[in-house]
């Protein structure tokens, strides 16, 4: 149950700023909660890797190895020559191959999407609804109550027009 | 590695076109269209082996005629000069069947005899068969049929009763090939040219139809094959068709 | 991108007030369009479909040589309207196009409901819809597999990857929108919402996980797209009758179908506009991007066409050269000519830039043009299928009433389904019309939160 210091902003570039001051200050990391997705949070907070790419990647890997395999895999299980065709045909087996590489990168790509965004979570978390509206809002992580003054200074000071104590 | 070799050894066998090549039989029609007389006792005779349903006279209007074998007739000239050709058009049971490779279930494919086999039970109507097909030779069940008493009694109890939705076609008589096989492999031997006839064959007053085994070079079809009258119909589209023709002698024209 | 494409007056609140309340204040025209249409889609479609499936296909009119009709190209027809959805939404994401944002979510819906209308026409199509699952790859005791040599099943494996791919993408763009409807409904609405938000914040984290994850969906939806409609056009150009093996085939109906699919866009959008009160998001910047895009797809379609009757009487075999004298010339040529008409002649109206950002003429032609599309389609299946290589065994085939009523039984099943949509969905995208607006000024007003719950 960590306490967290939030700042509530009018404007996106006041809460980066102040994001960015917390950060350089020595607090732990802050989060930036937006009502939309700022092209310069990574620049103040520090450059995201995700593990998206990882999924997608291998789930298309996955199911364009998957997907030939079906195809071939049951054509040699169950040996039907149609049309004086080979039994394992190249060309219409890699458009399965193509379709199964798209599904299975899809799906991976959506639980990449959920495991690293931690989703879903239907607990209680720092979270403020005006966040979805029109403000911004930093909240930073607090041992006890002398950080949370020092951060609450630094959020005044950087134009936070509400600051709330919050627990997780 | 045994494995891989075994693994490559099957590889290279299923990427073998033309699968049905070393099989034993290869069943083939000859149609002498110098001997047809154009009579229809062969679409009698296949409407009463393979429990084809009489659809009556509404349906054919409206073009849902039910015939695996049937005679095309085309006119040629103008009046008064003016012959009636035909020609009898069955399932060609082609060894690079259009219509094998498209039925997305895998209910029509090559079976070890060189038939383009129908599976009934398999099919599920998507149509796509008869439409690949450029012999416009296969039949769909509209809805079901029934017969009136006592047409009931003469049905073949060999052959199934279609439902609707269902895809249909000339099989080569396949309930008489099975039995052939069944005689002649209890009496442990190959099935002989004569042993087997499908019922239009049988029917042929004229004897136009012969039906064999291709791949027996003393077979009477094997024989007209190599006439010089021999041809298969719309030879170009490369569907490599197991009934062949032999064209009429134009007397008119010597 | 022009900078007019913005709702300039709108702020942040207004966009959320305004597309919470697309959701939940309903009036009473909502629910008697939506009775009629669920009425309709009874009457006109369930009801002479399971008659069909009593009867056998034989009550639709397809005979011997024409075994496929309309059923098939409504098929067609639909599937193509789901092109320009999400393929359009993936594209313009890609490029950043700024207009986009306004209108893709229901654009995405459009994709979503004629893919499911498209796969219920598949079910009426087969002649026994009940054996239906054996063509899906599943294990079973008969160790029966479907033959993936079909076009067919690469049909049933790119539509499914499609439609999988398509409610993921519509799906993972609302997840934020959902958040914010959330916190500002009650009751049903709002346990709904929190189960389909998942727990969305608005992190920083989130926001970057949201944007790799929809970015790499788009790159994965464009080509699958465009991979759709070539294997629905190879149902087709596998085969070998006159007409309908073609070469051109496959980008001829890509094109035809985003040509189609941007032309229900139109149709759409302006409904949404007009009865949805979304007169401030879609503007006329909208059509007249849209009418562009739209004139451009005329003239490529038009340009396809040519080279395919070009080559087909250049090649000049008998069987193409009746199978295109037929098409022009034959039984059918009326809708032949309506169709040249309708997506050839009238979309060159487009050239004005006034009849471009006019309403009305916008939606009738965007009408027209889905008329002579489906049109089109019929003609495909139509023709070809009565001129095959035997003239012996030609034939005519005419729709039946079965046919046409559950035609017009599926545009009542795509509007029940685009209706219900509207009011779960948020039909104009919160969070990117935001990103269009200007950032917000330092609040010198207080009042009631903004955040509290409306009902």
């Amino acid at each position: 149950m960590a306490t967290h210091a939030l700042g509530l902003f009018e404007t996106p570039s006041e809460a980066l700023a102040a994001a960015g001051e917390l950060k350089g200050s020595g607090f732990g990391q802050p989060s930036v909660i937006s009502p939309i997705p700022l092209e310069t949070a990574e620049e103040v907070l520090g450059e995201k890797k995700s593990v998206i790419k990882r999924f997608t990647f291998f789930g298309a890997l996955f199911g364009g190895l998957g997907g030939f395999a079906l195809a071939a895999g049951t054509a040699v299980l169950y040996v039907h020559p149609t049309g004086g065709r080979p039994i394992i045909t190249w060309p219409p087996f890699l458009i399965i191959t193509y379709e199964m590489t798209i599904l299975f990168g899809i799906l991976a790509t959506v639980i990449g999407f959920l495991v690293s965004a931690r989703f879903p979570a239907f607990r209680d978390r720092i979270y403020v609804p005006e966040a979805a509206v029109d403000k911004f809002a930093v909240a930073v992580p607090c041992e006890d109550r002398g950080v949370f003054e020092k951060a609450e200074a630094i959020l005044r000071g950087a134009g936070a027009g509400e600051v709330r104590e919050v627990t997780e | 590695m045994s494995f891989i070799d075994d693994f490559l050894a099957s590889w290279r066998e299923y990427r073998e076109p033309g699968y049905y090549d070393g099989f034993d039989y290869h069943w083939t029609m000859s149609v002498d269209l110098d001997r047809c007389t154009g009579c229809g006792a062969c679409i009698t005779a296949c409407q009463a082996e393979n429990n084809i349903p009489i659809v009556g006279e509404d349906a054919i209007a409206r073009g849902r005629e039910m015939q695996w074998i049937r005679i095309e007739k085309y006119w040629e000239g103008e009046f008064p000069d003016v012959k009636l050709r035909f020609i009898p058009m069955l399932c060609q049971h082609c060894d690079a069947a259009p219509c094998e490779t498209v039925c997305p279930v895998s209910a029509t494919y090559h079976n070890q005899d060189g038939l383009n086999a129908q599976v009934y039970n398999r099919c599920i109507g998507t149509r796509s068969c008869a439409v690949y097909c450029p012999y416009e030779v296969r039949y769909f069940n509209y809805n079901n049929h029934h017969w009136d008493a006592p047409l009931e009694q003469q049905l073949n109890p060999d052959v199934s009763v279609r439902e609707k939705g269902v895809m249909e076609k000339c099989s080569f008589c396949i309930q008489r090939i099975r039995q052939a096989k069944d005689v002649a492999k209890d009496e442990g031997r190959r099935v002989q040219d004569g042993d087997v006839q499908p019922a239009c064959v049988q029917t042929c007053p004229t004897e136009a139809l012969v039906f064999g085994d291709q791949n027996d070079p003393d077979s009477r079809v094997s024989q007209t094959m190599n006439d010089e009258r021999a041809y298969h119909v719309l030879e170009e589209l490369n569907t490599a068709p197991s009934v062949v023709y032999l064209r009429k002698v134009e007397t008119d024209a010597v | 991108m022009p900078s007019d494409a913005r709702p300039q007056e709108l702020t942040y609140a207004d966009v959320n007030r305004d597309v919470v309340r697309s959701l939940v204040e309903t009036g009473s025209k909502y629910y008697i369009t939506l009775a009629c249409s669920i009425g309709v889609m009874l009457t006109c479609f369930f009801f002479p479909w399971f008659y069909q499936l009593y009867y056998g296909i034989g009550a639709a009119g397809v005979n011997h040589p024409s075994v496929w009709g309309t059923y098939l190209a409504s098929f067609i027809f639909w599937i193509g309207l789901s092109h320009s959805g999400t393929l359009l939404s993936c594209v313009l994401h890609i490029t950043n196009s700024e207009w986009r944002k306004a209108m893709y979510r229901s654009a995405e819906a459009m994709t979503l409901f004629s893919l499911c209308v498209a796969a219920m026409m598949v079910m009426v199509h087969v002649g026994r819809p009940w054996f239906i699952h054996w063509a899906v790859p599943y294990p079973n005791q008969m160790e029966m597999w479907p033959n993936f040599r079909s076009p067919l099943m690469f049909d049933v494996m790119a539509i499914t990857t499609y439609l999988t791919g398509s409610t993921i993408f519509i799906y993972m763009g609302s997840i934020p929108d959902f958040a914010a409807v959330r916190d500002r409904t009650t009751g049903w609405r709002h346990h709904m919402y929190v189960v389909l938000s998942l727990g969305w914040r608005g992190t920083d984290l989130e926001w970057h996980r949201l944007r790799w994850a929809y970015t790499f969906l788009a790159v994965l939806i464009i080509p699958l797209a465009v991979s759709v409609h070539s294997i629905v056009s190879w149902d087709f150009a596998l085969s070998i009758v006159p007409a309908l093996h073609q070469t051109i085939f496959a980008p001829y109906f890509v094109v035809g179908a985003i040509y189609s699919g941007t032309a229900g866009i139109v149709t759409v959008m302006y409904f949404l506009r007009k009865y949805m009160n979304f007169e401030q998001y879609i503007t006329k910047v909208h059509f007249d991007n849209l009418g562009k895009l739209l004139l451009v797809l005329s003239l490529i379609w038009t340009y396809i066409n040519i080279v395919e009757l070009f080559t087909g009487w250049y090649g000049g075999t008998s069987g193409e050269i009746e199978a295109l004298r037929y098409r022009l010339f034959g039984y059918y040529a009326p809708l032949y000519w309506e169709m040249i008409l309708f997506c050839a002649v009238a979309p060159l109206l487009m050239i004005s830039k006034r009849f471009r950002t006019s309403f009305v003429p916008m939606l009738i032609l965007s009408i027209l043009i889905n008329i002579g599309m489906y049109t089109e389609r019929f003609l495909i299946v139509g023709t070809s299928l009565s001129r095959q290589y035997l003239p012996d065994a030609w034939g005519l085939y005419v729709p039946s009433l079965v046919e046409l009523s559950i035609i017009v039984g599926s545009v009542a099943m795509f509007i029940t389904l685009f209706l219900i949509f509207v009011k779960i969905f948020p039909s104009v995208s919160i969070y990117e019309v935001k990103e269009t607006l200007p950032e917000p000024e330092p609040d010198t007003t207080t009042g009631e939160p903004e955040w509290q719950p409306t009902h």
